[in-house]
C-alpha cells in the first residue's frame, strides 16, 4: 500500500453524518428518547407505526437542528417540509422514513477544523431532520427488534466532496461533534452511536476536475474506522486505477454500498448500487410545512454559547496554547470547559493544559478513566500547576502528587504535599551546597563547556544535583548556588 | 314517546334528559335492532353488546346522580371499523387486522363518547375504504336497506346502511374521495364531510392521508351538525387538525341572498333522472330564496385520474406498515423475513387493496413520478384554485353526490367504470373542502338520491344550513319500509 504514488492521487470525500439530538422526546412522539434501557420500553404508538398513530413534530429537535444550522452560519429555511423515503426493513415501523428531502431545514455552512496543526474550512451541503430506525437484535434462532431508537431524532449533516484525506476527513467530524456538543445538541457518544458516519469516497489523477465514480461505505462509529477505512478504500481505488491504467473508471470502480469491517481493516461490499435504490420520496401528508420566523432564528443565533472554534483561536492566540494543544482540548467540551474552569485559578495555561491533556491523560488511559469521571475537581489540577508554577514543589515530586491524585481522587493536592515530607522542596542553601560542591567537582570538564558559553553543560549539571536529592531540591536555589560557584 | 328508532339523535337524547326512557332501554332496543337486522344487512362487522349496556348503565347512574350530561346523552352511535375504540378490535373490513385490538381511542370517538354517546358497534367498509360498493370488505358486503340486492355504496356502506336501517341514530365515517357521501345518497340519509382538518385523524387508519376526513352519517341535518359540534374540535395529536375552537353549528331555514355555484358544463351528460332530481333541488333552492350562477369547474373533469394518483400514492406509503412484524396477521408458512412481507401481504390483502398499492408504489416510482404524481399534484392544485375561483361569485356549489341511485351488487365489473362513481365526491377532498350529501328523493326503482352541497374551506357551518334549508323543505328522509317495526318480534 505504502507504495502507491499517493502523491499523484487526490482523495475526494464527500461525508454525511447523522448525529442523534439529545432531546427529552422522539421526533415524532412523545416516547423517551434514552439509550439502554431495556428494549421496548422507550416506545409510543407512533414509533411502533401503529396504524392511526400520527407523527407531531418535536419543537425541541427543531430548536436543537436549528442551533446547529446557524452555528456553522448555514441559511435556515424559513419553510422546510418533510417526506416520506420508502424502504422495507423490520427495524423501520412504518415501513418509510420521515425525512426532509426536497426542501432540508439548513442548506450550505461551513465547519473549521484544525487539521494537523493547520486550520482548514469545510463546505457543508445540507442538513436536515429525520427520524432513526430501530435496531435489529439477532439471538441464536430468531431476530428480534428493539424499537427504543425507533423516532429518535436525527439531523443528517451532508458535507461538499471537498474532503481530501482520511485526517481531514476525521478532523471535520471531530468539529461537527465539537459543535454538536458545544450546543448541547447531541451528547457525542460514538460508542452508542450517537454520531454516525457515511462516506463517500473517490480519487482521481491531481489536476483532474471531473469526480470519478465513487462508492459509499455506510455507518461508521469512530473517527479512527473512519480514517482507516477511507485510507483502505483509497489505496484500493488506487491500485485499481494503476493496475488498469486502460480500463474505465466507471468498470474499475462500479458504484457500490460498502462497510468497513474493523477486524479484517478492510471494506467489504454490501450491495452493488445496479439494483438501484428507488426511496419513491414524496411529501409526508401528516406533516404541515415548517415554518420559522425570522424572529426565531434570530434569537437563536443571539443565544449561540462560544463554539469550539473561537474557543480554538482564543486558546492559542490569548493562551499561547499551540495548535495540536488547543484542538485536542476543544473537541471534548467536558475537557475543555475542566480547563477553564481550573485555568481561572492556576494562571499557566500552558502548563495548565500540559498536565492535563498529557500528564493526567496519560495516567487514566489505560484505565479507561478521565479526570472527569474519577472525580478529580478542577480545582485540585489548579492547585497542583500553581505549586509547580510558584516553585513549592519540582516537576518531578509534581509527578508524585499526580500518581497520588488518582489514586485517591478527590485528595487536595496541597494536602499530599504537606502530610509527606519527601514532598517538601529542599530549599536550604546548607543542605543543598555540599552536593553541588560534589557535582562540580566530579564535572570539571562540564563547567569548561559551560564557561565556554554552552548552555547544554549547565543544565546537565542541574540535572545531575537534582538527581542527587532525588528530585527534591528547588531548581532556582540549585541554580543560583550553581552559577554562584562556577562564576 | 314515538318509538325510538322513529326519533332523531336530537329527540332521542330529548326524550332521555328529561326521563322519558333510559339509556338502558334504547341501548336494548337498538341491540334487538341489529340482532333482528343486522346479518341480513350485513353493516356491522361487531356488535359491541356487553360493553354498550355498561356504558348505557353508567350513563344512568350517572343521570340518577344529577351530573351533567353530554350533547349526545343516550344517543346510538356506530363506528366504521377503521376508527379505533381503545381495546376492540379495528379490522378495517381486511384480513390482515381480524385480530388487531386498538391500543388508543381514536379522538372522534373520544369526543363522541364524551359527549355521553352510546358506542353500539363497529360498522362494514370496503378494505381499508377503498371501494365505493362495499364490495370489498374482506367479511362479508353489507346491503342497501332499500333494497337488499343493491349496494349500500362505499366505502362507508356499513355505516350508511347501520343509519338508514336506524340499528344507529349516528355513524362515523372517514370519506376519502366520496366514502360518506355515496354511500349516504345511495342509503338516503344525510353524510357530512367537514373542511379537511375539522375532525382529528388520529385513531383513523390511513387510507390518503391527504385526502382523509372523518364526519358523521344521521337521519337528518341537524343530527349531523350535533355530531359535528361534538367531534369537530383541535387536537394535539394530528398535525394536520385545525387548531380553531369548535363551531357551533346555528341553522336557519333561509335562504335569501345566497348564492349557489352551478358548474353546468362538468354536469353534462348526467343520466336523466338523476339530471332531473338534480334541477328539481336547485329549483327548490331557487324557491327558498337562493340565487343561482353559473360557475367554471371544467377542470373537475380531470378529478378521477388525479385523485386515483394521488390517495393510491399516498395508501401505497401508508399500508405499508402492515408487514407481519409487528402486528396483524403474519403467514404461518412464512420462513423468511422476505416471505414474512411477500406471503403476509398476499394472504392479507384483498385484491383491490394489491391493486391499489401496486398502482400508488407505480406512480411514485422513479422515472414515472414526474408523468404521474406530480402532474397529479400540479391539477390538484389547479382544481383547488378553479374553486376558490368560484367562491368569488358563490357561496357554495351544488351538484349531484352520485352518478346514479344504488346498483345490484356485482353489476359493475370495470375497474374504471367503479372509479367514476366517485367523480362528484372527490373534488372535495382534492380541495379539502366541506360538502354535504342530502336526500334529494327517488329514482325510477325507488332507490334514494341525494344532492350535493360543497362549501368553501372553513365553511362547514353555512354549508350545513343549505341543507337544513333544503332538507326542512322537502323532507325527502324516510326510513325504509323493511325497516320501519320495531325489530321485537
Amino acid at each position: 500500500m505504502k507504495d502507491l504514488p499517493y502523491e499523484l492521487w487526490e482523495p475526494v470525500i464527500g461525508l454525511e453524518i447523522h448525529a442523534q439530538l439529545n432531546t427529552r422526546s422522539k421526533l415524532f412522539s412523545p416516547a423517551p428518547n434514552h439509550f439502554g434501557d431495556e428494549p421496548n420500553t422507550n416506545i409510543s404508538f407512533v414509533c411502533t407505526g401503529q396504524p392511526g398513530a400520527l407523527p407531531v413534530i418535536n419543537k425541541e429537535a427543531v430548536r436543537k437542528a436549528v442551533q446547529f444550522g446557524v452555528a456553522i452560519g448555514a441559511s435556515i429555511s424559513r419553510f422546510s417540509t418533510f417526506d416520506r423515503k420508502s424502504y422495507f426493513y423490520p427495524d423501520s415501523p412504518r415501513n418509510f422514513q420521515i425525512t426532509q428531502f426536497e426542501n432540508p431545514l439548513i442548506r450550505g455552512g461551513t465547519v473549521a477544523a484544525d487539521v494537523e496543526g493547520q486550520s482548514k474550512t469545510f463546505r457543508v451541503n445540507r442538513a436536515h431532520i429525520e427520524d432513526d430506525a430501530g435496531m435489529l437484535k439477532h439471538f441464536t434462532n430468531f431476530a428480534g427488534v428493539d424499537y427504543n431508537r425507533a423516532g429518535a431524532p436525527l439531523i443528517e449533516i451532508v458535507s461538499e466532496p471537498c474532503i481530501h484525506s482520511p485526517k481531514e476527513a476525521s478532523s471535520y467530524a471531530a468539529a461537527i461533534r465539537a459543535i454538536l456538543l458545544y450546543l448541547d445538541a447531541c451528547d457525542g457518544n460514538m460508542e452508542e452511536g450517537s454520531l454516525r458516519m457515511d462516506a463517500n469516497i473517490s480519487v482521481r489523477p491531481k489536476g483532474e476536475t471531473a469526480l470519478r465514480p465513487r462508492v459509499e461505505i455506510k455507518n461508521m462509529n469512530s473517527f479512527s474506522f473512519l480514517e482507516m477505512a477511507i485510507e483502505a478504500e483509497v489505496s484500493r481505488q488506487i491500485a485499481l486505477y494503476i493496475t488498469h491504467p486502460h480500463r474505465s473508471p466507471i468498470e474499475l470502480i462500479p458504484p457500490g454500498t460498502y462497510r468497513w469491517d474493523a477486524e479484517a481493516k478492510q471494506t467489504v461490499l454490501m450491495r452493488a448500487k445496479e439494483s438501484a435504490d428507488d426511496y419513491r420520496y414524496f411529501p409526508e401528508p401528516d406533516l404541515a410545512p415548517l415554518i420559522l420566523s425570522e424572529e426565531y432564528i434570530d434569537s437563536i443565533r443571539d443565544a449561540l454559547p462560544e463554539l469550539p472554534h473561537n474557543r480554538f483561536k482564543r486558546y492559542v492566540s490569548d493562551l499561547g496554547l499551540t495548535e495540536y494543544a488547543a484542538s485536542v482540548l476543544i473537541n471534548e467540551k467536558a475537557l475543555s470547559d475542566y480547563f477553564e474552569a481550573a485555568n481561572a485559578i492556576a494562571n499557566n495555561p500552558r502548563l495548565l493544559c500540559n498536565w492535563i491533556t498529557v500528564e493526567f491523560t496519560g495516567r487514566l488511559k489505560d484505565k479507561g478513566q478521565t479526570l472527569l469521571s474519577l472525580g478529580i475537581p478542577p480545582e485540585h489540577v489548579a492547585k497542583l500547576v500553581q505549586m509547580i508554577d510558584q516553585g513549592k514543589i519540582t516537576g518531578r515530586i509534581a509527578k508524585d502528587v499526580a500518581d497520588e491524585m488518582v489514586a485517591a481522587p478527590g485528595t487536595d493536592p496541597e494536602t499530599i504535599v504537606k502530610n509527606n515530607p519527601d514532598y517538601q522542596p529542599l530549599e536550604d542553601t546548607g543542605s543543598i551546597e555540599p552536593l553541588v560542591d560534589q557535582v562540580l567537582a566530579e564535572n570539571p570538564q562540564s563547567v569548561a563547556d559551560f564557561k565556554a558559553g554552552r548552555d547544554k553543560a549547565f543544565a546537565f549539571l542541574v540535572g545531575q544535583v537534582m538527581k542527587l536529592t532525588r528530585g527534591k531540591a528547588s531548581p532556582q536555589v540549585v541554580n543560583d548556588l550553581l552559577k554562584r560557584k562556577i562564576r | 314517546m314515538k318509538e325510538m328508532h322513529r326519533l332523531s339523535a336530537v329527540e332521542l337524547r330529548d326524550a332521555f334528559l328529561k326521563g322519558e326512557t333510559t339509556a338502558l332501554a334504547i341501548a336494548n332496543h337498538y341491540l334487538k335492532r341489529i340482532e333482528a337486522y343486522g346479518s341480513s344487512l350485513g353493516a356491522f362487522l361487531k356488535v359491541l353488546g356487553p360493553r354498550v349496556l355498561l356504558q348505557a348503565e353508567a350513563l344512568d347512574k350517572k343521570r340518577a346522580q344529577g351530573k351533567p350530561l353530554g350533547k349526545l346523552a343516550g344517543v346510538p352511535v356506530a363506528i366504521k371499523d377503521n376508527m379505533h375504540i381503545a381495546g376492540e378490535t379495528t379490522t378495517c373490513g381486511s384480513k390482515f387486522l381480524e385480530n388487531y385490538k386498538a391500543p388508543f381511542d381514536a379522538t372522534a370517538v373520544r369526543c363522541l363518547e364524551s359527549e355521553d354517546a352510546l358506542l353500539i358497534g363497529k360498522t362494514n367498509l370496503d378494505e381499508f375504504a377503498m371501494g365505493s360498493s362495499n364490495e370489498n370488505s374482506a367479511y362479508f358486503p353489507a346491503h342497501n336497506p332499500w333494497n337488499l340486492k343493491r349496494v349500500p355504496g362505499g366505502s362507508s356502506g356499513g355505516s350508511a346502511a347501520a343509519v338508514a336501517a336506524r340499528l344507529a341514530l349516528l355513524a362515523t365515517g372517514s370519506d376519502t374521495g366520496g366514502s360518506i357521501r355515496q354511500p349516504a345518497s345511495l342509503c338516503g340519509v344525510v353524510g357530512f364531510k367537514p373542511t379537511y382538518g375539522r375532525v382529528s385523524r388520529y385513531g383513523l387508519v390511513a387510507f390518503g392521508s391527504s385526502l382523509d376526513q372523518i364526519g358523521p352519517f344521521a337521519t337528518t341535518v341537524a343530527d349531523a351538525a350535533l355530531a359535528m359540534e361534538t367531534m369537530g374540535r383541535p387536537c394535539p395529536h394530528d398535525s394536520t387538525c385545525l387548531d380553531l375552537p369548535k363551531e357551533h353549528y346555528k341553522l336557519t331555514r333561509d335562504l335569501t341572498d345566497v348564492k349557489i355555484g352551478i358548474p353546468n358544463r362538468f354536469l353534462e351528460n348526467l343520466k336523466p333522472e338523476v339530471q332531473k332530481n338534480f334541477l328539481d333541488a336547485v329549483d327548490i333552492l331557487r324557491a327558498l330564496g337562493a340565487r343561482t350562477v353559473e360557475v367554471d369547474l371544467d377542470v373537475l373533469k380531470y378529478s378521477i385520474a388525479v385523485y386515483y394518483i394521488l390517495a393510491t400514492a399516498e395508501a401505497s406509503t401508508n399500508l405499508a406498515r402492515f408487514d407481519g412484524v409487528r402486528y396483524g396477521v403474519r403467514s404461518p408458512s412464512a420462513k423468511t423475513l422476505d416471505q414474512v412481507y411477500d406471503l403476509s401481504r398476499k394472504d392479507g390483502f384483498g385484491r383491490e387493496v394489491k391493486k391499489r398499492i401496486m398502482l400508488g408504489t407505480y406512480v411514485l416510482s422513479a422515472g414515472f413520478q414526474d408523468a404521474y404524481y406530480k402532474k397529479a399534484q400540479k391539477i390538484r392544485t389547479l382544481i383547488l384554485e378553479a374553486f376558490e375561483k368560484a367562491y368569488e361569485t358563490c357561496d357554495a356549489v351544488v351538484m349531484p353526490v352520485a352518478t346514479s341511485g344504488a346498483f345490484e351488487a356485482g353489476a359493475i365489473h370495470d375497474p374504471v367504470e367503479m372509479y367514476l362513481q366517485d367523480i362528484f365526491t372527490v373534488p372535495a377532498n382534492l380541495a379539502g373542502l366541506p360538502a354535504i350529501s342530502v336526500p334529494s328523493g327517488y329514482d325510477g326503482e325507488g332507490m334514494p338520491l341525494g344532492i350535493q352541497i360543497i362549501g368553501p374551506q372553513m365553511c362547514d357551518v353555512s354549508v350545513m344550513s343549505y341543507a337544513y334549508a333544503y332538507e326542512q323543505a322537502t323532507k325527502w328522509g324516510r326510513i325504509p319500509p323493511a325497516f320501519l317495526d320495531g325489530g321485537a318480534s
